[in-house]
C-alpha cells in the first residue's frame, strides 16, 4: 500500500477472526518496523514482548482482561507487549551514540566526537535525565514513536490492530520482564473481521484547534487545496459512519456471538 | 413468571435497555426480537432476580464523595454468573442468550465483558 493510504486506512481494529493466526513472519516484520524507528540518542528504550493468545492458560487470559479491552484480548491472537527499558541509557551510556558518530549519521559538522559523546552527552545529559522525575515521559514518547511503526507495518501486511492498556502484573507471569521495564501498551494484532474502511475514518478535533503557527492561539492554516490532495491520494477518507456501519457491526455481533 | 412479579418489559432497567437499542440500531429491537427479552427472562430465572435488582446491585454509593460508582464485586459475581449461564444453556443458543444478558447490562452502563 502506497505510505498516505497506508495511514489514512489505518484504524483500531477491536474485531479480529479469533481462529486465523498470525504468521511468524508477520509478527517479525512488525517488531523490524519498531526497531528502525527513529529514536532519540539512539537509546532504543522500547522493548516487546509476543505472547500467543492461545499460549495463555484461560483462567490467565480472563485475569488479563481488563473492562474495556476484554473483547479485544480474546479476539486478537497476538499480543505484542511494549514496555519501556529505562535502564538502558544506564546500560548503554552512549555507546550507541558512538556508533551514529562511527557512521557518519552524527559528525563534528554538528559537534559530534566520542569525547563529546563521553565527557559531555552522557556525563552531562543523559545520566543527569534518568535522575529527572520526567525521565519517564521521555522514554515514553520514544517509545510510542517504535510502537506506531509497528503499528503501522501490522496494515500493511493486511492485518489489524489496536493497541490497549494492559494488566501488567498478571501478564508479566509471561512476560516475565525485569522489573526496570516499565509497562506500556499492548499492540493486539490479528486478521481483521471488520471491512477495510472499519466504518470510515474515525472522528478528529478540528485541525486548527491542535495545530498552531508561531505561536499558542494562531492556528495553523489549513489549506483545502492540500485536503483535497490528500483526500485524492487515500490518505484523508470517507469520515465516519458509513451508512453501513451499523449493520457491519451487527452481522459481527452475532457472527462472535457479542452483545448489541 | 419466576423471579419476576410483573411482565419484563414493564421493568425501568428493560426499558433503559429498549431506549438504548432503539438509540443504536433504530427500530424497536425488542419487539422485532422478542428473543433478547426471552433471554433476559431466563436469566432472571437462573440468578433468582429481577432486571431492576440486577442493575441497581451493579452500583454502589461511594461514602468519601457520594458518587454512584460500578461495584467491582457485584460486577464480577455476574460475570461469573453469565458465564455459568451461557454454558448452562449452550444446547439453546446459550452464547446468544448470554449476549442479550450482557446487552442490557451495557445499555444500563454496566461493561461487562465475558
Amino acid at each position: 500500500m502506497e505510505y498516505l493510504e497506508l495511514i489514512g486506512t489505518r484504524r483500531s481494529i477491536r474485531y479480529f477472526e479469533p481462529d486465523k493466526p498470525v504468521e511468524q513472519d508477520k509478527i517479525q516484520k512488525i517488531l523490524e518496523a519498531c526497531l528502525i524507528a527513529s529514536c532519540a540518542v539512539n537509546a532504543h528504550w522500547l522493548k516487546a514482548v509476543v505472547v500467543k493468545r492461545d499460549e495463555v492458560a484461560p483462567d490467565d487470559l480472563e485475569r488479563m482482561k481488563n473492562p474495556v479491552q476484554a473483547l479485544v484480548i480474546a479476539l486478537a491472537p497476538v499480543h505484542i507487549y511494549f514496555y519501556a527499558d529505562l535502564s538502558v541509557v544506564n546500560e548503554i551510556k552512549g555507546t550507541r551514540l558512538k556508533e551514529l558518530v562511527d557512521v557518519g549519521a552524527l559528525n563534528p559538522t554538528h559537534g559530534w566526537s566520542h569525547k563529546f559523546v563521553d565527557d559531555v552527552v552522557y556525563a552531562q545529559i543523559l545520566k543527569p535525565m534518568t535522575e529527572n522525575p520526567g525521565y519517564p515521559v521521555v522514554a515514553a514518547f520514544d517509545c510510542g514513536i517504535a510502537a506506531c511503526q509497528g503499528l503501522l507495518m501490522a496494515f500493511e501486511l493486511g492485518l489489524g490492530a489496536c493497541l490497549t492498556a494492559f494488566m501488567p502484573d498478571v501478564v508479566a507471569k509471561y512476560t516475565k520482564v525485569p522489573s526496570t521495564w516499565v509497562p506500556l501498551y499492548v499492540l493486539n494484532v490479528g486478521y481483521s473481521a471488520e471491512s477495510k474502511e472499519a466504518g470510515g475514518q474515525r472522528p478528529r478535533p478540528p485541525f486548527e484547534q491542535q495545530y498552531h503557527l508561531g505561536t499558542y492561539g494562531n492556528p495553523f492554516p489549513r489549506d483545502p487545496k492540500v485536503v483535497e490532495e490528500l483526500k485524492r491520494s487515500k490518505m484523508l477518507q470517507t469520515p465516519a459512519p458509513l451508512p453501513t456501519r451499523k449493520q457491519e457491526v451487527r452481522e459481527l455481533a452475532r457472527r462472535l456471538n457479542l452483545p448489541e | 413468571m419466576g423471579a419476576l412479579t410483573k411482565p419484563i418489559a414493564q421493568y425501568a432497567s428493560v426499558t433503559t435497555w429498549a431506549e438504548g437499542l432503539r438509540q443504536q440500531w433504530g427500530g424497536e429491537p425488542l419487539q422485532e426480537e422478542p428473543g433478547k427479552l426471552a433471554a433476559l427472562e431466563t436469566f432472571c430465572d437462573f440468578v433468582g432476580e429481577d432486571p431492576d435488582v440486577i442493575v441497581g446491585r451493579c452500583f454502589r454509593v461511594r461514602q468519601a464523595d457520594g458518587e454512584r460508582v460500578l461495584s467491582v464485586k457485584w460486577r464480577g459475581h455476574y460475570a461469573d454468573r453469565i458465564k455459568e449461564f451461557r454454558t448452562q444453556q449452550a444446547a439453546a443458543n446459550g452464547p446468544r442468550q448470554a449476549a442479550a444478558v450482557l446487552s442490557f447490562l451495557i445499555h444500563n452502563g454496566i461493561l461487562i465483558q465475558v
